[in-house]
């Protein structure tokens, strides 16, 4: 009992000191902004360090669940509760020490920034975030993480304000994952409104399957298609290259598309059979058509950024497939690999720029204008193939038992007989295929070839942006995640659990990277194909003009219409209304003056006329008296008689 | 003491504006410490009410004040009565703690008002004893009263303070409200002459009494409104056509679209301590007419039209945000941001669900703060250069570090950033209105989908408006002068950085406002439920 609140405590203190980091950042005056540099990564390194004592000490099958309240409206308790379990105790050193590392490579990369404290700061609240979301035992708790999440990656992309084009990158980011999480806030509310809890304790242990889960689990998957930039909302991951190399690094390793297949493993029991349909079909296409357009671009992190594309469709695919565990042990893979990856390319940019300060318009990223550096980054080339092995799922290493371990889970799952699902294991081994390809495409036209003018200059980058390196690349290798090299088998399925396992299709895959290995070999090198491109792939399929002209224009059409709507037509109908005020108002006026006022003076002028008449009568002339005298008198006389 | 709280939250404002007529108008400094002395006695005077009411629940009416205001006896017809008769619930609560807060805050931004202070501050007390007395009257009469007294200086605030088209924005308010005022009025007479006083039981006692109204037993038979046997208006029942009348009174006020033309102008136009009454304040009355007025009276009616106040409500989400979207001014796009928010309000309370009604006074409380924040962030700006145009801007960050740090936290608060205030209203609205249609059948699931489209909306146009003002190289339109662009001093630093502080307080601890708004709303479901069903089957 005294261990599992030391555990609490412990929890606690690995959440809550990324954000203390933030506050921290943030508090520091501008002129001790050096202080962050120190400050943050050494509160990373005590998350991290309690992360992994937490990893080491908790027994596997440990559920522990910290109930907190955070409001209650009527009888209804919205809960803060935070559970740890597997999942979690996976996930927390995982993030935090890529976030750690990130940190320290931010040390270096980040020297002579202006924003060094926004930056900093920004770091540790996306770290925060995340560790919210892998421990919150609560549906919208999740979601407000999930929230905070996309804001602390606006921040981070849109670091470099003045550049606009960081700032489009960062808004876009922003709304993409919006839309997604609109679809995840609908399907907040079909939960809320069948089940009125977000606890994950009672909506994932329900005893039976009810009709609402399909609808439920295909909205709250949409946040993911946002978040983990599944198609058809993949196009913001290319464009977040704007920010900073180690934000990237963060990005896609640990921090923000990993909380989509995190999402989806957490939540697995409520997925149906009918939306694991789904959700493996949009894996796979995302997987392909991301891997055919990272064999077609020529900026090095964009071609990191489709790869990452590809391989969380490949994730996202082995939860479809119904192996969530298949796709969490990719995830963790993964984040060190594609983290190594790009801290890799991010001290290749750094060389490249230091040497090339006098150079103008020269893109350090496009790898047309790079080459040979083997011999001038000897580090940071050793770090970036052993990573770049891992992602094309090179035997004996760490891609290449998670990869094989979610290929096995497809092949299992499409069955004996021909149907469908044997089109999506075709397309996953040409996904690894093609991974295969353009990893090599990558490596060899940095690394390898003729050393181009670019790289006289260049020289290693200082030690703290090599040290995350070195470290990372140690954990790309198999005996980090398994006992061999071609079984899953080891830590990780003690802790997670069975993984399934062939060595038939372990063979095929095996044989099938060979073969593409050998195939780019021949391409890239032996025959010396020129480099080129397909514009439409490289493009990401053009979905960012689809989308520019069908969704952008309309609504920007859309609001012009409602603001003609709101000036001419309701504006438009009250002026009319008050004008038409005003004219009857004239009218009536007029009326008054002309025809009430002159009938007034009409009988005055009247009385008037008629009084002068009969004044006349009384002027005082005697023959006038007589005359009406007698004119009575006949009158008088006359109705007498008659 | 305790009894007369309420009076003196409402009168201390209006016995200082006649008092202060004997100072002259030169002393600027007094009235502004005038306005400080107030806002500081009307907090007191909360914190007083807060400790008065610990033990009580808020579901019932707290500290009323009753006095027989006058009544005429009409020999035959019956006996004329009201009464000056205040208190407050969960829902006058909060409202109260807002006007409290955001005069303090409107105080401190008037100091830059240099044109016939004297006037302008005069105005301002008898506006903020209005707005309160607006939020505990419990006497239709009086409420009406102190509703078309906020009119008045408000135009004035407006007509006289205002920008180059302050004259039209001032009629056009003015206009607007009143067409709304006539109609409540008609209603207000329609249901005096419908209702008796139950305490009174030898003879007929029309009253103005709120609380009486909301009983159908009260209604004289075959009166104009009596639920059973009321008097039919062409097809619809006058019951149905008062309710109707109401609702349009108030969705001017609140503004629901189509009927909010007049806030963008109004909003343009005024000084910014008035856009932030207007916007933190004003819309809220309308927004509180319906829940305490129109939906409690008439509960028949509006349940069977909830599916049209939801209509409305999610109509002004989206056509709010679009217009927001197309405004190239940046008040302008506050203010139809505004009208967006508000639509959440009808939302929420069509859905007539406890969360969903809690939503709905929580989203008034919280645009209060948020609104009057982000008016306070245009502000700063117009200040400084005469200009609000977007596009005259560009890269301000770099001049403006800390000003584009509260815009940023502005920005996102409005947009529905989790942490913030807004989260909290608006996912309880969403959630209300969609279990709406498996709880109580009111309003369709529909409505409430649709209305995640304002939060995609929202985003795209508070980012949007960050990417052109403040991201970017610097840029600004040549009339301006970078000399003119310093950085936010003491005195909007303390207007800013509390509402900062609570937009932040009530989106991380929301049961601090919870605790009083939640038995309201529950109060306020089952009553209008209850009534429904007992009016269907007496």
């Amino acid at each position: 009992m005294e261990k599992l609140i030391t555990i609490e405590i412990l929890t606690g203190a690995a959440l809550l000191t990324p954000l203390i980091s933030f506050l921290l950042c943030l508090l520091i005056p501008v002129r001790f902004s050096w202080v962050v540099t120190i400050v943050a990564p050494i509160l990373l390194l005590i998350s991290t360090s309690i992360s992994i004592y937490l990893f080491v000490v908790v027994p596997n099958n440990t559920s522990l669940l910290i109930s907190i309240e955070w409001f209650h409206v009527a009888q209804y308790s919205f809960n803060g509760n935070v559970e740890i379990n597997r999942l979690s105790i996976l996930m927390m050193p995982l993030v935090t020490m890529i976030s750690f590392l990130v940190h320290l490579y931010s040390i270096g990369y980040m020297v002579g920034d202006n924003g060094t404290k926004r930056y900093f700061a920004m770091l540790g609240f996306f770290t925060f975030s995340m560790l919210g979301i892998v421990l919150s035992d609560n549906l919208l708790m999740i979601f407000i993480f999930w929230e905070l999440v996309g804001f602390s990656s606006y921040m981070l992309i849109g670091h470099w304000i003045e550049k606009p084009a960081s700032a489009s990158a960062a808004k876009k980011a922003f709304i993409f994952n919006r839309i997604g999480d609109a679809g995840f806030l609908i399907g907040i509310m079909i939960v809320w409104a069948n089940t009125q809890t977000f606890d994950l304790q009672e909506i994932l242990h329900m005893s039976e399957i009810y009709s609402w889960q399909t609808a439920a689990s295909l909205c709250i998957f949409c946040g993911v298609i946002g978040k983990s930039a599944q198609f058809p909302l993949f196009t913001w991951l290319p464009d977040a290259m704007e920010g900073p190399t180690p934000v990237s690094a963060l990005i896609h390793a640990a921090t923000m598309v990993a909380a989509g297949v995190f999402l989806l493993s957490r939540v697995f029991p409520l997925f149906t059979d009918a939306s694991l349909q789904v959700v493996a079909v949009v894996g796979a296409a995302t997987a392909l058509l991301a891997a055919l357009s990272a064999l077609n671009q020529f900026d090095i992190k964009k071609i990191l950024a489709y790869s990452t594309i590809s391989q969380l469709g490949l994730m996202v695919t082995a939860v479809g497939v119904g192996s969530a565990n298949a796709a969490m042990l990719h995830l963790t893979t993964h984040a060190f690999f594609k983290a190594c990856l790009f801290l890799g390319a991010g001290s290749v940019i750094y060389a490249l720029q230091i040497a090339n300060r006098q150079t103008e318009n020269f893109d350090v990223q496009d790898i047309r204008n790079l080459g040979g550096l083997r011999k001038k980054l000897p580090t940071t080339f050793f770090t970036f193939i052993i990573a770049a092995a891992s992602l094309a799922g090179i035997p004996f290493f760490s891609g290449f038992i998670s990869k094989d371990s979610i290929i096995t889970s497809i092949w299992y799952w499409s069955g004996n007989t021909f149907s469908w699902r044997w089109l999506l294991l075709v397309a996953i081994f040409v996904v690894s295929f093609i991974t295969v390809l353009y990893t090599f495409r990558m490596v060899w036209f940095i690394f390898f070839g003729k050393e181009k003018q670019s790289a006289s200059a260049v020289t290693e980058p200082p030690w703290i942006l090599r040290v995350p390196l070195l470290i990372l690349a140690s954990a790309s290798v198999w005996f980090f995640i398994a006992w061999s090299p071609f079984n899953p088998s080891g830590w990780f399925t003690t802790l997670i659990g069975g993984l399934p396992d062939s060595i038939l299709v372990t063979s095929i895959s095996g044989g099938l990277v060979l073969l593409a290995f050998v195939t780019a070999w021949f391409v890239y090198t032996y025959k010396k194909t020129q480099i080129k491109s397909l514009r439409i792939l490289q493009n990401g399929f053009d979905l960012d003009i689809a989308y520019q002209k069908l969704v952008g224009q309309s609504t920007v059409q859309l609001a012009t219409v409602a603001e003609t709507v709101d000036r001419k037509w309701i504006d438009g109908f009250i002026h009319v209304a008050a004008y038409a005020q005003v004219s009857v108002a004239h009218v009536v006026l007029w009326f008054d003056k002309y025809i009430i006022d002159s009938s007034v003076n009409a009988v005055a002028w009247l009385a008037g006329v008629a009084g002068s008449f009969t004044r006349s009568f009384q002027a005082g002339k005697i023959q006038l008296y007589i005359f009406w005298a007698v004119a009575g008198l006949i009158i008088f006389l006359f109705f007498i008689l008659i | 003491m305790s009894q007369y709280l309420l009076s003196s939250l409402i009168f201390t404002p209006i016995a200082a504006a006649l008092f202060v007529l004997f100072i002259p108008n030169e002393a600027k400094k007094t009235f502004r410490i005038v306005t400080l002395a107030i806002s500081a006695i009307q907090l007191g005077l909360l914190i007083f009410i807060i400790h008065q009411t610990k033990d009580s629940t808020f579901s019932s009416f707290l500290l009323t004040e009753k006095a027989n205001w006058f009544s005429i006896d009409l020999g035959t017809w019956g006996v004329l009565q009201a009464e000056y008769f205040v208190g407050i619930d969960g829902l006058s609560f909060s409202m109260v703690t807002l006007t409290v807060l955001i005069m303090l805050i409107a105080g401190i931004s008037s100091w830059t008002i240099d044109k016939n202070v004297k006037g302008y501050f005069i105005l301002l007390w008898i506006l903020n004893g209005a707005i309160v007395g607006t939020f505990v009257a419990l006497d239709f009469l009086l409420f009406y009263l102190f509703f078309e007294f906020m009119l008045l200086p408000m135009y004035f605030l407006i007509g006289i303070w205002g920008g180059p088209k302050r004259e039209y924005a001032s009629i056009k308010f003015l206009l607007y409200t009143i067409f709304g005022s006539i109609l409540i009025l008609i209603v207000l007479i329609a249901l005096y002459l419908s209702v008796q006083n139950p305490d009174v039981q030898d003879r007929v006692v029309h009253t103005f009494n709120l609380i009486h109204m909301t009983d159908a037993a009260n209604y004289i038979t075959g009166s104009i409104l009596n639920p059973d046997k009321g008097w039919m208006i062409g097809a619809h029942s006058a019951r149905w056509w008062a309710f109707v009348l109401l609702f349009i009174g108030f969705a001017i006020k609140l503004p629901a679209v189509p009927l909010h033309t007049w806030l963008p102008d109004a909003h343009v136009e005024a000084p910014t301590p008035i856009s932030v009454i207007l916007a933190a304040l004003l819309l809220k009355v309308g927004a509180y007419g319906l829940l305490r007025i129109a939906y409690p009276i008439f509960p028949d009616i509006a349940t069977s039209l909830s599916w049209f106040v939801a209509l409305i409500g999610v109509i002004s989400i989206i056509y709010g945000a679009l217009n927001a979207l197309a405004s190239k001014d940046l008040k302008r796009l506050i203010a139809y941001s505004s009208v967006s928010h508000m639509g959440f309000v009808l939302l929420g309370l069509a859905s007539v669900t406890t969360e969903g009604v809690s939503g709905a006074v929580y989203q008034m409380f919280s645009h209060g703060i948020i609104s009057a924040l982000l008016f306070l962030i245009a502000g700063v700006l117009y200040d400084r250069t005469q200009d609000r145009m977007i596009n005259n801007y560009s890269g301000l960050s770099s001049k403006m570090p800390m000003y584009f740090t509260i815009a940023l936290i502005g920005f996102f608060a409005s947009l529905g950033l989790p942490g913030f205030s807004g989260f909290i209203a608006e996912i309880m609205i969403l959630l209300g209105a969609f279990r709406s249609f498996s709880a109580n059948g009111l309003i369709h699931e529909s409505f409430a989908i649709v209305a995640t489209a304002g939060l995609i909306l929202g985003a795209a146009y508070f980012l949007w408006a960050l990417q052109r003002m403040f991201f970017g190289p610097f840029y600004i339109k040549s009339e301006i002068k970078p000399s003119q662009l310093v950085d936010l001093d003491k005195r909007e630093y303390s207007m800013l950085l509390p509402l900062v502080l609570l937009i932040l307080v009530f989106g991380i601890f929301p049961q601090i406002l919870l605790d009083y708004i939640n038995p309201f709303a529950q109060h306020f479901t089952d009553s209008v439920l209850n009534a429904v069903r007992t009016i269907q089957n007496p």
